[in-house]
């Protein structure tokens, strides 16, 4: 493998956890909250809830804006 | 402490310093605008500070109760109203894609029509969430952690591909960033829409958590 393709290993392997974890917390009655549970969570106070929806807006600019 | 005040507004500001989420922040808009994205770094900047200045007065206001909670009563519209702003919000969302998404990356209109609908969310949840939720008590803290430790991974492994560039602002063919992969979708302006509208997606279940 190049190096390359462990970089995009890489990444399959953060998103294959990210999958797994939430496969974990809705299919099985392993102690794991859910994706949802857990920005409901990081929301609940003003700066979390800015700050996650921030995050959001930064994707967009990152991605598109100038 | 009068908040109103020069010298209570800049103390209201410090002490808002004490949020995590004001430095995570912070540090966005300092490795933004070093990538060649300025008007990002402002714009993060300028949250960051407000943000800041705000938990500093309430922390101020209401000393001991942190950066708390906050609610709005609930006023979801029940049955054919409902299903009429849900099928107006779905094809705004669809026209916006579709319109943002025929401009150029990193042209002015595009950066606008981003700027402007990431302020009115950011301007909505400053407010507090769209619908009182119940609150889902205590996270399992070992799940947590689990979650956060795929998460932060995620994030350091784009940011090995980033530092280990040209430099910041040159894409590397051998350790490819999340966004020179997406580059060849984003070239075409459907591959845009679809983009914008998942990203659309994911702002509509954020402000509605």
């Amino acid at each position: 493998m190049n190096s390359h393709e462990v970089t995009i290993a890489g990444y399959l392997v953060a998103v294959a956890g990210i999958v797994l974890m939430q496969v974990l917390a809705t299919r099985t009655r392993a102690p794991v909250p859910s994706l949802g549970d857990l920005l409901t969570r990081a929301m609940r106070t003003r700066t979390g809830r800015v700050g996650v929806l921030v995050a959001w807006a930064w994707i967009g600019l990152h991605f598109f804006a100038r | 402490m009068d908040a109103a005040r020069p010298a209570g507004r800049a103390l209201a500001a410090l002490s808002g310093l004490r949020e995590p989420v004001v430095w995570v922040l912070l540090l966005i808009a300092f490795f933004t605008a070093i990538s060649g994205k300025p008007v990002d770094g402002v714009l993060m900047l300028i949250v960051a500070t407000g943000l800041a200045w705000d938990a500093g007065r309430r922390a101020l206001r209401h000393p001991g109760a942190g950066a708390g909670p906050v609610a709005r009563p609930s006023r979801r519209p029940g049955g054919r109203r409902r299903l009429l702003a849900v099928a107006a919000l779905l094809a705004g969302g669809a026209a916006y894609a579709g319109v943002v998404g025929s401009f150029s990356r990193y042209s002015w209109p595009a950066t606008a029509g981003i700027i402007g609908l990431g302020t009115i969310v950011v301007v909505i949840g400053w407010h507090g969430p769209l619908r009182a939720r119940p609150d889902g008590g205590r996270l399992p803290l070992a799940g947590t952690l689990a979650w956060i430790v795929v998460l932060v991974a995620g994030c350091l492994w784009e940011l090995a591909s980033l530092l280990q560039q040209p430099s910041l602002t040159t894409d590397s063919y051998s350790h490819p960033t999340i966004s020179t992969l997406t580059d060849p979708l984003l070239a075409s302006s459907p591959g845009r829409s679809i983009v914008l509208l998942g990203w659309l997606a994911l702002g509509w279940y954020l402000v509605e958590r």
